[in-house]
């Protein structure tokens, strides 16, 4: 599927919607973005970030786009309403191919899980008896785990390596405290927006590159 | 049964939930407790399907919707599931538009540190469950 002929392909097709940002970017044919968001997305169990993480690493190694893309497009997908792995492969693929790639990535990311969970449906109950599939479940979820911590070191590290690291700590303590405090993780997220909002820490390398 | 019912019943949930699972006590409401037309045995049974299998968690309302109003449900399910991420497209186009500006800026910043911090303690919930389903499979 990833051969260099359809990302050859593609590089002729520059999406409209997004040309000036992707200029001097290979983008992805649409089958090929297809195929990827549908592998990645729909080898995790545990839930989107783990998928969240295994696409930032195959759209980074395929220069698709970067890590500061990816930081804005998870903030965007986490306040978007809804499930948040649909909402960030829409987003991306928008950012790389338009109106089409944002209806191929949704397609791709909900269709085949989606199937899965029909077929599933009248057998789980029983299948779930079998130690062996708990076993094999667990094991899948602990994998996922590694993911998601995976996942949160990416979008920490430019800000806490970076030169306003005691910011970044700062926020990331607040976060915790207000989660175990028992506030809900969109609250959370809404205060976090309003302290970005109500004290600019001025030039970001990481936002500020992804807007270039 | 009304497949449009159904398809708005479950995108409401949908669309006044920030997560997969959120949705969870709103269709819970809707489907088991005020229309009846799902028991709440059944709705375990879809939280537990799409738990078990690969993708968005937020895909047990494809089986909610089945068991409701069998494969066109599942239809309503779908779409009620993949609806909200649409919204994604314009708030996207918002943000980069005004990227340059710093306070904008600063908000994605505090948003990405945030989102990214709260990842931390749904790895260890995640971690949890999995030791212990693994050691009631031992």
């Amino acid at each position: 599927m990833t051969t260099s002929n359809t990302v050859n392909r593609a590089r002729m097709k520059p999406s409209i919607t997004d040309s000036r940002r992707n200029i001097g970017r290979e983008m992805p044919s649409l089958r090929q973005l297809s195929w990827v968001v549908a592998r990645d997305v729909n080898r995790t169990v545990g839930g989107g970030n783990a998928a969240m993480e295994l696409l930032r690493r195959t759209f980074t190694a395929h220069g698709w786009f970067d890590d500061a893309a990816h930081g804005v497009i998870v903030a965007v997908s986490r306040l978007t309403p809804g499930t948040n792995i649909l909402a960030y492969c829409t987003a991306a693929g928008w950012r790389m191919r338009g109106w089409r790639g944002s209806a191929v990535s949704l397609a791709a990311a909900s269709v085949p899980s989606s199937i899965v969970i029909l077929a599933l449906i009248a057998v789980v109950t029983r299948a779930l008896q079998y130690r062996i599939v708990q076993g094999m479940m667990a094991i899948g979820l602990l994998v996922a785990c590694v993911l998601v911590f995976s996942s949160s070191w990416a979008l920490l590290r430019p800000y806490v390596l970076g030169p306003r690291r005691w910011r970044a700590l700062i926020l990331s303590g607040a976060a915790l405290a207000l989660l175990f405090a028992g506030l809900t993780p969109v609250r959370i997220l809404l205060l976090g927006a309003l302290s970005g909002f109500l004290l600019p820490a001025g030039r970001s390398a990481v936002s500020g590159a992804a807007s270039r | 049964m009304n497949v449009l019912l159904v398809y708005l019943l479950l995108v409401k949930a949908t669309m006044t939930s920030f997560s997969g699972m959120a949705s969870l006590p709103q269709i819970r409401e809707d489907f088991v407790q005020t229309h009846h037309w799902i028991t709440d045995d059944e709705l375990s049974r879809a939280v537990l399907v799409g738990r078990a299998s690969p993708g968005p968690m937020g895909g047990y309302v494809v089986a909610v919707g089945y068991l409701a109003a069998g494969p066109l449900g599942a239809v309503a399910g779908w779409l009620a599931m993949i609806t909200p991420a649409v919204l994604v497209i314009p708030l996207l186009a918002t943000v980069q538009r005004w990227l340059h500006l710093p306070r904008v800026r600063s908000v994605v910043d505090a948003v990405v540190i945030v989102g990214g911090t709260l990842l931390m303690p749904a790895g260890v919930q995640l971690a949890r469950d999995a030791l212990i389903q693994l050691w009631r499979a031992l």
